[in-house]
């Protein structure tokens, strides 16, 4: 069991120098830097030199890369290219709000969407699945951009019900209560609006597991057994099948830091996902570097996760046994 | 269908000039701000700016580009809508380093090939202006009588027939004296998904020089990767578009040709050594008038040498809400201009705060590091500069400076510009502490001892600073050119006291740093017309008024 740990500690790290590396390299290998980038005639060759040594990209590759590892390693993640603001603070002003988002609209699509495949699962053919099969596939195939604008434009202009725009009112409100309020009254249409967007690929894919699960000779044995169809669902069929659900799910999370640039977009929301985006666009390297090293980070740590989790939900699987052993 | 939209365009460009043109601008009639609260608000995304606008969340929203949008807008009877032609200059380059393309001829019946008119009415609906110069209509140095190639596709058939080009069977061009036709050539464009518009004109250019016996295709390019292409040489055509300033002298930075190195801006990589004098000529001017006389001149000898082909300039559209009197706008400036914000009140007396769309997020709110032109949205209302710039004439009129004198002395053989400013003694910083010639030396010092980017190009030819008393600023350049006034002048001022507490400029954070000594205040300290109050990342950026502006009062 220690060794199975050890040697996926050892496998994490190794992914993530890989990760590390790949952040340098894949960036410098992109055409052009964020000074190159700049077309203003305003701006000489001279100035523009004097850019590139202001922002380090003079020095020679070895000795950037150095500087970037200890960096990376270090958490210490410099300044940005394009704000001239810590990386840090610029990713702590925006992390808070895209978890809030898209932390809730993952709960809630993948609870909705597990709840909704099971029950189509439980009675094929009948009503709840078609409705499943069809809300599902209508929710997912739809682009973004446009329900998050067809929502904004009837909840929150034609019916003025939640508002147009960002995360607070202005003027803010008075009063910690107040506050709370209002930051929820404004994430509810991003949110639900994602949930909409989200729910249906989750109760597609719970369903088709779990038809496949409902088939299988030991749900047949707990029904001989007289166990009732609740039980037979929830405790046998959904448990068995719930190792992949988690996994997706698991694997999922580190997605609610990486933000939603369309959704971010749409409702002037302050974000990771517009920021990661402005940073690779911009050749902003320590931005883009760091926000990728932490996406990476927190795959890893997620990865673990599953493997722990598989063996929470299912205690058949036993993480180091290796089969026959 | 066609006559329809076109009626419908009139009536639209009709009814926005007659309802938002201000009568007879007069600006030493200006006072101003009389709104006590400004929020400058983070709409990102253009569907819900116009919605924000339309619900009267947003009361100024600038830089409106779709036409769909303002016909939307200027159909409702809540808004006033501007229009006024703009600094923008969209253009198709040529790569001059190699044939066929270094064959003027062939560039100027490519430029008579080019439908711009036509591109500008099917594309912008009529939101733009099809130029034909290198100077956009706008600029104070636009030399209209030179001679340009209109459209004219027969012309060009004929311009190309008497330089002895023929045709081959399949239509393609033959260059003079060969027997081989025109290879095929590509136009390097942004993406669609990018930039729509200009992907379609680019596709429109290319079928237009097709029309000719030009194959050209065009090949989709990520913005990133099209710099690196032109900045290797390595393309025969390319689309740009620039946005200039009031002064001609960018024509330097694009055309002479010492600005075909790494970095700069001689992209089609024009060699021509009249040219040359001419941009030399514009760039050390030592008055208006000489300046004036190289601009056209210069212009007149790029029409002629025909490095570009210039296909439009976008018009600036701004709209706000009715119920504000003192909106300002000109031929020149749409109404979302800072005199709009000195002259705004309420039509109806009742105080309320104005709502003005930001469409992106500043970055730094570091008035010396920062290039973003929505950090310079905030921090054009908090710092001011020695000459500000008539929104009508575009010329230059007093502000911290009441009055300068530039002249051309000759020291020991070299002549240099010498730039002498008398400062207005009634202006204070918004912490309180009186503005001087103290700030000024300071601020150029600095600004010239860290050879800081942004302002490089302005501060480095400066010799000397003098300040005899502390309303009198004397600026002594190493040269001699007409545009230090304007680079000197036009340079924001900071607070000497402020100034000498910067540890390092490039991570300084003056919205997030207490003033030193007064509370309630940061270290964005200026002398403008408003005072930042609050920046919340993401949302809104919040300034209260200065009531001990200069141009105060007049309740």
């Amino acid at each position: 069991m220690r060794s199975y740990w050890i040697r996926r500690a050892i496998g994490a790290a190794a992914v993530l120098l890989l990760v590390i590396a790949a952040n340098f390299f894949l960036f410098r290998i992109m055409p052009g830097d964020v000074v190159s980038s700049i077309v203003d005639p305003r701006f000489s060759p001279e100035a523009k030199e004097r850019m590139r040594e202001v922002f380090g990209l003079d020095q020679p590759l070895l000795r950037q890369f150095v500087i970037y590892v200890r960096r990376m390693l270090t958490f210490d993640f410099g300044i940005s290219f394009l704000s001239q603001r810590p990386i840090w603070d610029e990713l702590r002003s925006r992390v808070p709000n895209t978890i809030a988002l898209l932390g809730s609209a993952l709960l809630i699509s993948s609870a909705l969407g597990t709840w909704l495949g099971v029950q189509a699962a439980r009675k094929r053919g009948g009503i709840t699945e078609k409705v499943v099969l069809i809300s599902g596939s209508i929710s997912f195939s739809f682009p973004s951009f446009f329900v998050q604008l067809v929502l904004l434009l009837f909840l929150a202009y034609t019916l003025p019900v939640f508002p147009l725009r960002g995360s607070v009112s202005i003027p803010v409100p008075q009063g910690a209560i107040d506050r709370m309020l209002d930051y929820i009254w404004h994430l509810l249409l991003p949110a639900g609006s994602l949930v909409l967007l989200g729910f249906g690929s989750w109760a597609i894919y719970v369903r088709n597991l779990m038809v496949k699960t409902l088939g299988e000779d030991f749900i047949l044995l707990a029904r001989a057994k007289g166990f009732s169809e609740s039980r037979v669902l929830w405790n046998h069929a959904f448990r068995s099948a719930l190792p992949p659900i988690l996994t997706i799910f698991l694997l999922a999370l580190p997605g609610i830091v990486s933000g939603a640039v369309i959704t971010e977009t749409v409702f002037s929301l302050h974000g990771v996902g517009k920021y990661l985006l402005d940073s690779i666009m911009g050749h902003d390297y320590p931005a883009a570097g760091a926000a990728f090293y932490i996406l990476g980070l927190l795959t890893i740590i997620s990865n673990l996760a599953a493997d722990a989790a598989y063996a929470i939900a299912d205690p058949r699987i036993k993480v180091g046994r290796r089969a026959g052993m | 269908m066609i006559l329809k939209r076109a009626v419908l365009l009139f009536f639209v460009l009709v009814s926005i000039l007659t309802a938002t043109a201000s009568p007879a601008f007069d600006i030493s009639a200006v006072r101003g701000p009389h709104i006590r609260d400004l929020y400058m608000v983070i709409y990102r995304d253009p569907d819900s700016q116009i919605m924000a606008l339309q619900k009267g969340e947003l009361d100024v929203l600038g830089d409106i580009t779709r036409p769909s949008d303002v016909e939307r807008l200027a159909s409702n009877p809540d808004i006033s809508l501007s229009i006024s032609r703009g600094f923008h200059l969209f253009f198709m380059g040529f790569n001059l380093r190699k044939a066929p393309w270094n064959d003027r001829i062939l560039r100027q019946a490519a430029a008579m090939a080019v439908p711009s008119r036509q591109i500008v009415r099917d594309i912008f609906s009529g939101y733009s202006e099809p130029v034909s110069t290198y100077l956009p209509p706008v600029s104070p140095y636009h030399a209209p009588d030179v001679k340009t190639w209109n459209h004219d596709p027969e012309g060009a058939r004929e311009l190309l027939k008497d330089a002895g080009w023929t045709w081959s069977i399949d239509g393609r061009l033959v260059p003079p004296g060969e027997t081989v036709p025109l290879g095929s050539f590509r136009l390097l464009s942004p993406t669609a998904q990018v930039a729509p518009t200009t992907a379609e004109i680019s596709e429109r250019i290319a079928a237009a020089l097709n029309g000719i016996g030009v194959p050209v295709t065009v090949e989709p390019l990520d913005f990133s990767t099209m710099i690196r292409r032109l900045d290797m040489h390595d393309f025969d055509l390319f689309v740009m578009a620039w946005s200039l300033t009031r002064d001609p002298d960018s024509l330097f930075a694009f055309f002479h040709s010492s600005m075909d190195v790494t970095g700069g801006y001689n992209i089609q990589g024009l060699h021509d050594p009249d040219l040359d004098r001419i941009l030399e000529e514009l760039r050390w001017a030592p008055d208006h008038e000489s300046a004036k006389i190289a601009a056209r001149e210069a212009q007149r000898m790029l029409s002629e040498i025909s490095p570009w082909i210039p296909v439009y300039s976008r018009y600036m559209v701004a709209a706000v809400r009715k119920g504000w009197d003192g909106v300002i706008s000109t031929e020149r400036t749409s109404s979302d201009n800072m005199w709009t914000l000195l002259g705004m009140k309420p039509s109806d007396g009742r105080e309320r705060p104005v709502m003005w769309c930001l469409s992106e997020e500043p970055r730094s709110l570091n008035p010396l590091g920062t290039s973003s032109a929505y950090d310079w949205q905030v921090l054009g209302l908090i710092y001011d500069g020695l000459i500000a710039v008539d929104p009508e004439s575009l010329e230059d009129i007093p502000w911290l400076a009441s009055s300068w004198k530039i002249e051309t002395l000759e020291e020991e053989g070299v002549a240099h510009t010498r730039l002498t400013f008398r400062l207005r003694r009634d202006v204070k910083w918004h912490d309180g502490t009186p503005f001087s010639s103290r700030d000024v030396r300071a601020t150029l010092e600095f600004l010239r001892e860290n050879e800081i980017p942004r302002y490089f190009d302005n501060v480095r030819d400066i010799d000397s600073i003098d300040t005899p008393d502390d309303s009198t600023v004397i600026v002594t350049m190493k040269n001699v050119s007409f545009w230090h006034f304007h680079n000197i002048g036009g340079s924001l001022v900071l607070p000497a006291h402020i100034l000498e507490g910067i540890g390092n400029w490039e991570t300084w954070q003056p919205a997030r740093e207490p003033h030193p000594s007064v509370k309630g205040l940061t270290s964005l300290v200026g002398t403008g017309p408003f005072i930042f109050k609050e920046y919340r990342p993401g949302e809104y950026v919040h300034f209260v008024r200065n009531d001990g502006f200069w141009l105060s009062g007049g309740d």
